[in-house]
C-alpha cells in the first residue's frame, strides 16, 4: 500500500526499523561480546544474523568430536549435529534447545528487536550438569569405541545446570539488545542527519536555480534594453540632423534675411538640436560600451599634452565665473597608448563637472602623475602575479560642494545624480559618468573618487603604461 | 501505513508536530509511562543540535479470533527549531495521523500557527493531502498563567474541523485522551481508505476498544 512517498532523501526514516542484526551492529563489536562471554563461561557461543550469515563466532573444537571423527558412524552423527544445529531457527520468541543422541545440547537462542526476529545465536556444545552416564547411543555407535576415552572426552565438556543456562542466556539477549539498542540509535541518527543534509542541500539547488533563472532572465532584458537604446538613439539622430542642418541654413539667411526675432529663434532651436544631439550620441556611446562594440583608435599621448590641452579648452569658460585653473605635470611621464579622442572626452566630462559644481571664484586643478599600476591580485603571491607596470594618473580637484560617502558608490551608474534638484540647477543628463567609467575600463585603466563633503571633489583616472 | 499481507500486520505511523517546547517530547514521555510496561518499546531519543526527534514502538496488538492481525504503532516527535526544517519533514514521511501540540500561552499565537502552516506545507512536500490527512491538535500547559480561556478555545475549535484536546502534558493530564483521539481519527481514516474491515474482517470498534484495553490505559487514566 503506502510507501513513504518522499524518495529525494534516499532514506526511509518513515518507520525506522531494522530487519536484520548486520544492518545496526558491528562485526568486531559481536565478536568482542562472544569472546568476552566464551572467557566467562568456556561456552562457544555463534551469532547469525536472520539471513543465516554467521556474524560472530568464538569456539573450542570438542576434542569428543575429533575423536569420534575417527569412526564412520561417528563423523556422520558429527557432522550430522553441526549441520542441524545450523538449521535450527527458533519460531517464536523461546529458546530452543538441540539435543542430540551423545547427551550433548546446545541453546538456539532467538534475538528479537522491537518484536520482529532480526538473528540468532547459539550456544554450545555443552552437556547438561544433571547427565551421569555416558548415553548408550553414544557408546554403540561404533564396537571399536573406547568406552573410557568417551566418557572422559564428554566430560571434559563444559557442564552446564539447566538454571544457570537461563540465566546465561538471558544475560547475552540483554547485553545484545543493548548493544542493537544504542547501534540502532547511532545508526537512525547519522542516517537521519545525512538525510537531513541532504534535504537542506536539495532545497537550495532548487532556490539558486531559481534565482539563476532570474538573474538570466535579467540579463537578457537588460541586453534588450541596450539593443533597444543603440536603435533608438541611431533613430532619432537622423531627423536630428536635418532640423541642425536647415536651422544652420536658415542662420546663414540662405533662405533669405531673418528678422532680429526670427533669428533667435532659429538659433534656440540651433543650440538645443545640438543639445538633443549630444545627448543621443552619450546614449549610443553608452549601448556601445555596454555591448562591449566601442571600438578605440590607439595612438600615443603625451600626458603633458593632455593636460596642457584641457587647461586650454576650459580657461575661457571658468574665467567667466572667476574660478582659477591650475595645472601641475611630474616631468618624464610615459608615453600612453590611448585613443586620445576619448581620453579627452573623459577629462573633459570631469572637468566639466568640476566647474559646474564649483562656486565662483573657486580653484580648480588638474594634475597628471606617475603612480604604480594596481593590478586586481589582492596582495597573494604579489610577487608572481602582479607587474612591474606603472601607470599615469589624471586628477581633476575642485573646490565644489563635495559628495557624501553614501553617494561616492552610485555616481558611477547611469542616470544616477547625487541629488535631483541638481540636474536643474546644474543641466546634465546624469549619463557623463557611466560613459567615462566604461571608457577608461575600456582603456584598462581605473577611475576613483574621494570626496569631502562642503569641501571638494577629487577624481583620479588611472591609465596603465602599454606592457613592455 | 505499512502492510505486510503476509505477516498479516500493520504499522500506522503517528506523529507529534508543533512548535518548539510546547511539549510534544513531554507528550510522548508521559504515554510512554502510562502504557503498560510490556507494550511500549524503548523510548529512542535521536540528538539534533539544540532539539531532539523521539520515538517509540507500541508493541504489536494480536487480534485473533480468525483474523489472526497484528497492528503496531509507531510514535514519533518532530524537532520544533525552526531550523530542523528538513529534520521535520523527513520524520513526517509516510505519517498516518499527526497530533498538532500547541502552547497554549498567548504569547505562542504566532509561534503556533506557523508551525501548523510549515506542518501542512511539509504535509504536502511528502505527497500527503493536507486537508485530509487526520490531525487532532492539543492545548497544552492549561496550568500556567496567560493561557486562552476554556471558553475562547471552545468558541475557535467549533469553527475547525479537527478535534481539539486540552492538557497538561507534564502532569500526564489529557495526554491518553489526545493519542486516543488521534488513534481513533486515524483508523477511521485508513479504513475509509483501504478497508480494514473487509480485507482483515477487524471492526473499527473493536479496534478501539482492543487499544484502550491492551494498553492497560483504561487503568491508567483512572
Amino acid at each position: 500500500m503506502t510507501a513513504p512517498s518522499t524518495e529525494a532523501a534516499g532514506f526511509d526514516i518513515a518507520l525506522g526499523d531494522i530487519a536484520d542484526l548486520s544492518e545496526v551492529v558491528d562485526r568486531e563489536a559481536l565478536r568482542d561480546i562472544c569472546r568476552s562471554f566464551f572467557d566467562l563461561f568456556n561456552l562457544s557461543v555463534r551469532i547469525y544474523a536472520a539471513d543465516d550469515t554467521l556474524l560472530a563466532s568464538v569456539s573450542e573444537p570438542a576434542e569428543l568430536y575429533t575423536y569420534l571423527q575417527k569412526f564412520p558412524k561417528g563423523r556422520k552423527v558429527v557432522s550430522e549435529t553441526v549441520d542441524q544445529v545450523k538449521r535450527t531457527r527458533p519460531t517464536d520468541s523461546s529458546v530452543l534447545r538441540h539435543q542430540t543422541i551423545m547427551g550433548i545440547v546446545y541453546d538456539v537462542v532467538p534475538i528479537t528487536y522491537q518484536g520482529r526476529p532480526v538473528g540468532r545465536f547459539v550456544i554450545g556444545p555443552f552437556v547438561p550438569a544433571e547427565l551421569e552416564q555416558v548415553p548408550k547411543a553414544l557408546v554403540r555407535l561404533d564396537p571399536n569405541l573406547d568406552r573410557l576415552e568417551v566418557r572422559d572426552l564428554l566430560m571434559k565438556l563444559p557442564r552446564v545446570r539447566a538454571n544457570t543456562a537461563e540465566r546465561i542466556t538471558s544475560h547475552l539477549r540483554g547485553v545484545l539488545d543493548l548493544l542493537l539498542f544504542s547501534s540502532h540509535r547511532a545508526h537512525l541518527t547519522s542516517e537521519m542527519h545525512v538525510a537531513s543534509v541532504r534535504e537542506s542541500y536539495r532545497e537550495l539547488a532548487e532556490k539558486t536555480s531559481k534565482l539563476q533563472h532570474a538573474y538570466d532572465r535579467l540579463k537578457e532584458l537588460d541586453q534588450l534594453k541596450s539593443n533597444f537604446l543603440a536603435t533608438v538613439s541611431h533613430e532619432l539622430r537622423t531627423p536630428l540632423t536635418s532640423i541642425i542642418g536647415y536651422s544652420e541654413m536658415l542662420e546663414a539667411n540662405i533662405a533669405g534675411e531673418l528678422t532680429g526675432e526670427q533669428r533667435e529663434f532659429v538659433e534656440t532651436i540651433h543650440q538645443k538640436g545640438n543639445q538633443l544631439l549630444g545627448l543621443i550620441s552619450s546614449l549610443l556611446d553608452l549601448s556601445k560600451l555596454e555591448q562591449g562594440v566601442m571600438r578605440l583608435t590607439l595612438s600615443d599621448a603625451d600626458p603633458k599634452a593632455v593636460i596642457g590641452d584641457l587647461a586650454s579648452t576650459f580657461l575661457p569658460h571658468a574665467m567667466k565665473r572667476e574660478i582659477a585653473i591650475e595645472t601641475a605635470c611630474e616631468e618624464g611621464l610615459p608615453t600612453l597608448r590611448v585613443d586620445p579622442l576619448r581620453l579627452k572626452q573623459i577629462l573633459s566630462n570631469l572637468a566639466e563637472n568640476a566647474i559646474k559644481f564649483s562656486a565662483d571664484g573657486g580653484t580648480v586643478r588638474f594634475a597628471a602623475r606617475y603612480t604604480d599600476w594596481e593590478d586586481d591580485a589582492d596582495g597573494a603571491g604579489a610577487v608572481l602575479m602582479g607587474s612591474s607596470r606603472g601607470a599615469v594618473a589624471f586628477d581633476v580637484v575642485d573646490t565644489g560642494i563635495g559628495m557624501r560617502a553614501s553617494e561616492l558608490e552610485k555616481i558611477f551608474d547611469a542616470f544616477y545624480q547625487v541629488d535631483g534638484s541638481a540636474t536643474r540647477e546644474h543641466g546634465g543628463t546624469g549619463l557623463g559618468l557611466s560613459i567615462v567609467k566604461r571608457l577608461v575600463e575600456a582603456h584598462g585603466g581605473n577611475i576613483s573618487v574621494t570626496s569631502t563633503y562642503g569641501e571638494g571633489t577629487t577624481f583620479t583616472v588611472t591609465i596603465p603604461e602599454p606592457e613592455e | 501505513m505499512q502492510v505486510d499481507f503476509h505477516g498479516r500486520e500493520i504499522t500506522v505511523k503517528l506523529v507529534y508536530y508543533g512548535p518548539a517546547l510546547s511539549g510534544k517530547t513531554t507528550n510522548l514521555q508521559a504515554i510512554h509511562q502510562l502504557v503498560t510496561a510490556e507494550t511500549a518499546g524503548r523510548l529512542m531519543t535521536l540528538e539534533t543540535r539544540d532539539d531532539r526527534t523521539l520515538f517509540f514502538d507500541l508493541l504489536p496488538l494480536t487480534f485473533s479470533g480468525g483474523k489472526n492481525l497484528q497492528v503496531r504503532f509507531k510514535l514519533f516527535t518532530v524537532p520544533g527549531q525552526v531550523m530542523h526544517n528538513a529534520t521535520r519533514r523527513l520524520v513526517l514521511q509516510g505519517a498516518d495521523g499527526t497530533a498538532f501540540i500547541a502552547d497554549s500561552q498567548k504569547t505562542e499565537t504566532k509561534a503556533n500557527q506557523q508551525a501548523f502552516l510549515n506542518m501542512r506545507e511539509n504535509l504536502s512536500e511528502n505527497g500527503i493531502d493536507p486537508d485530509s490527512h487526520p490531525v487532532v491538535i492539543q492545548f497544552n500547559k492549561r496550568d500556567l498563567p496567560g493561557v486562552r480561556t476554556d471558553a475562547e478555545i471552545d468558541r475557535m475549535a467549533s469553527k475547525g474541523r479537527e478535534p481539539v484536546f486540552k492538557a497538561v502534558a507534564i502532569r500526564g493530564v489529557g495526554v491518553i485522551e489526545t493519542f486516543l483521539g488521534l488513534t481513533e481519527l486515524t483508523w477511521r481514516h485508513l479504513e475509509a481508505k483501504h478497508q480494514l474491515h473487509e480485507k482483515f474482517g477487524l471492526e473499527p470498534e473493536e479496534f478501539l476498544s482492543t487499544v484502550r484495553e491492551r494498553l492497560g490505559i483504561g487503568r491508567a487514566a483512572e
